[in-house]
């Protein structure tokens, strides 16, 4: 996300040493370009900066719970005692946006809600991640209807998307820790990388026309099918142990 | 009617399992071919002789009364207030579409507390002409069930103070879903649904200064439903147009 621009432009280096010092040399050899802490150029203060900030983001995640349908009977039951959402720093789930970075759209969203959806993400503070649990936030699930948002992908930017219906507790904390990862491997301390998530079209879905109509198309076992099913190949990341990742 | 005591008698010794039951020995369930008289029907047709279009009765015991559309105000209001009768309670009210082009019907579903009667009272409507007297002076539980029953057939109810859409967005402008002729996925593409749906204000409440404004103004509340562009593609399938 934007560790290695090539488009960008070079800062002045912040720091002034001389010439012949061993950490410049090695900086040079091995390619790095100087720059500020946050222009999104690593260096080797800023990968320690950035684990201790992604750390402390990824435990700390506070989730606005957006349940709208039964998937959210399975969100609350895994933050209940059994499977316990608390331990992995969840220990307030916040109901106002302003103060929470983490939205769990759990149940369907109808064309009546997508405004209200899409104005919780807005109200959001970056950095912010999202989560679709269940068929239905991710694509529609069962009702592929005149009523229903068919994925709200076409209405917010969605990080991690959980299949099921419902999830279980299990697979909605295995969402939870692949946004994690992916929150471990982001630049923490770009501007940039925050900036293209704030940059949602002004009322609009934050896909193109084609893509929207293009991906809430009917499929599957619908009358009209016109995508391919069966074995094709996607670009899912294969794991040979399904171990933490 | 229940008295207290009879409640708790009927507690007692439940413990020790089930019980046969009360009712009559003789009492069995009626046989195939004989129907259960239902006293509002007779009385009724010697009310309104010409009004009781048909009488039916379905799954055994489920009376229906069909009625012109244009005494329905009066057949249910003299349901509701007759002492003997009295239909005090709608359970609900709906509508059917057929489908082919036959007429819709709306369902009027009456119970009577004091007197335990279901009545079932049904008008047929060509959809070419939906429109029919509201009963929301008669029972005010039929102020959104008629709103539902406009927005999804179109039927429009005389006289009913408020009638808008209440399930589908206030914008929409695809038409009225539960008729038979509806498709299944709407009739915009997802993309133009999507693009409508995010465009209606979600504000539809006045906030608490707007109306002290208005009221100290001594103006006229806004209209929260104005829509411009919304205003002008309403009613293309024949969604009410304007604002409620």
């Amino acid at each position: 996300m934007g560790l290695n621009d090539p488009g960008s432009t070079v800062n002045a280096p912040a720091v002034h040493t001389e010439k012949g010092s061993s950490l410049e040399l090695q900086a040079e050899k091995s390619g790095l370009q100087p720059g500020g802490l946050f222009s999104g150029q690593p260096s080797f203060l800023t990968t320690k900066l950035e684990s201790v900030v992604n750390w402390a983001r990824q435990n700390s995640l506070w989730p606005m719970p957006f349940g709208t349908a039964c998937c959210a009977i399975e969100m609350m039951a895994t933050a209940a005692t059994r499977y316990d959402l608390a331990r992995f720093g969840m220990e307030r789930m916040s109901f106002s946006p302003r103060q929470a970075d983490l939205l769990i759209c759990a149940g369907r969203v109808s064309y009546k809600m997508a405004p209200v959806l899409r104005k919780i993400w807005e109200q959001m503070p970056s950095p912010k991640w999202s989560i679709s649990m269940g068929a239905c936030a991710s694509s529609g699930g069962v009702f592929d209807v005149y009523s229903m948002v068919q994925g709200i992908d076409t209405i917010i930017p969605v990080d991690v998307y959980v299949p099921g219906c419902p999830p279980r507790p299990e697979g909605l904390i295995y969402g939870i820790l692949m946004v994690q990862e992916k929150i471990r491997n982001s630049a923490a301390t770009s501007e940039s990388v925050w900036g293209e998530v704030d940059d949602l079209p002004e009322s609009g879905s934050s896909l193109p026309r084609e893509v929207v109509d293009a991906i809430t198309a009917p499929f599957g076992n619908s009358t009209n099918q016109n995508r391919a099913s069966g074995l094709v190949s996607t670009g899912a990341v294969v794991r040979v142990s399904d171990r933490r990742p | 009617m229940t008295d207290p005591s009879s409640f708790k008698k009927g507690l007692e010794g439940l413990d020790q399992g089930p019980r046969p039951s009360e009712a009559a020995e003789d009492a069995l369930p009626p046989q195939a071919g004989e129907l259960p008289p239902h006293p509002s029907v007779d009385a009724l047709r010697a009310r309104f002789g010409d009004a009781v279009l048909r009488h039916e009765v379905v799954a055994g015991d489920e009376h229906i009364v069909y009625v012109p559309a244009e005494r329905v105000l009066e057949v249910l209001g003299w349901l509701k207030d007759e002492p003997a009768h009295r239909y005090d309670f709608l359970q609900d009210l709906t509508a059917v579409d057929y489908g082919g082009g036959r007429q819709i019907q709306v369902v009027y579903q009456l119970w009577s507390i004091p007197n335990k009667l279901n009545l079932r009272v049904k008008c047929e409507l060509p959809i070419s002409a939906l429109e029919i007297d509201s009963v929301y002076h008669l029972w005010r539980a039929s102020d959104w069930l008629e709103r539902e029953v406009f927005d999804m057939f179109g039927v429009v109810f005389r006289g009913h103070p408020d009638l808008r859409r209440i399930l589908m967005p206030y914008n929409y402008a695809e038409g009225h879903p539960l008729r038979k002729d509806f498709p299944l996925r709407g009739r915009f593409s997802r993309a133009e649904q999507t693009r409508r749906a995010l465009a209606q204000k979600t504000e539809d409440h006045y906030s608490p200064m707007e109306l002290e404004i208005a009221h100290v103004l001594g103006q006229p509340v806004p209209d929260p439903f104005d829509g411009g562009e919304t205003g002008a593609q309403q009613g293309q399938f024949g969604g009410m147009g304007g604002g409620g």
